[in-house]
């Protein structure tokens, strides 16, 4: 399976954790559902399609946890039969990533959780500063982009 | 109040040269309770031999061996010891100076709470 990345920086810190963590599946994205990075995926349509979702599961998740405890769930984990989704949030340059992993019982959530901290470290060290003046992610251009971005991924840009 | 496991785990830590000593998920590697000296990093100690113990069981059972019982890691400067109830692993962490012999009999009978 390849890996594959919108942004050059993306790229070590997502195959280490890919090769640590055993993952079946890894996407970065921004919160608002734009990749930037994926594994596991050989379809186009199935990275968009996950990256909605997960941009609605992580909204959902963090506005619960500000009810809840006045903060926004940093991670969310649910357990299938077969698999397993682990949906974090991933501190970069003043602005926040998601990484949506999904693995099998080659790996675990303990396995998951503690090479998340070193994708974290690695994110943190490599992400380009966001600026204040940056437009919003839902601005007019954003479709243009996320499709950009796929055909990138996928090798039709 | 002491957690359940609190007893297990401190029992373990007397032993000379324990370094820590903790109570695992056997299928997500996540700690459930522990006992650990200072700058041990139990939650990579948890995660990875939970990993480490569930593919010692399927080793185990590739090779027709049956069940696993008593893990033991020995590397340079420590030694890793692990033994399986049924979705728990107890987890201790060790200098290479622990008496092993008193440590694993301690172990198998700690087990036997778990389960």
């Amino acid at each position: 399976m390849k890996l594959s990345v919108v942004a050059g920086w993306v790229e070590f810190p997502l195959k280490q954790f890919v090769d640590d963590a055993r993952v079946e599946i890894a996407v970065l994205m921004h919160p608002a559902g734009q990749v930037l990075g994926q594994y596991g995926f050989a379809r186009s349509i199935d990275v968009m399609t996950a990256c909605a979702l997960a941009s609605a599961i992580h909204a959902s998740s963090s506005e619960l946890g500000r009810q809840l405890e006045g903060k926004p769930f940093s991670a969310l984990h649910y357990m299938g039969r077969d698999r397993q989704i682990f949906l974090g949030a991933i501190p970069a340059q003043g602005s926040v990533l998601l990484l949506l992993a999904v693995f099998d019982s080659e790996s675990s959530l303990g396995i998951v959780q503690l090479f998340l901290e070193e994708f974290k470290a690695r994110v943190a060290a490599a992400a380009p500063a966001v600026s204040s003046g940056q437009p919003p992610a839902l601005a007019e251009n954003f479709e243009r982009d996320l499709n950009h971005n796929l055909a990138q991924l996928f090798g039709r840009a | 109040m002491h957690a359940p496991f609190s007893q297990l785990t401190e029992s373990l830590i007397r032993h000379r040269g324990v370094l820590g000593a903790m109570v695992v998920g056997l299928d997500d590697g996540v700690m459930v309770h522990s006992t650990l000296q200072v700058g041990v990093n139990g939650n990579a100690f948890a995660a990875l031999t939970a990993s480490l113990y569930r593919k010692a069981q399927r080793s185990a059972g590739a090779a027709g061996f049956g069940a696993t019982g008593f893990l033991e890691l020995l590397a340079e400067q420590g030694r890793v010891c692990a033994v399986g109830g049924e979705n728990l692993v107890l987890v201790v962490v060790c200098e290479t100076r622990v008496n092993v012999g008193m440590l694993r009999v301690d172990l198998l009978r700690a087990v036997e709470q778990l389960s």
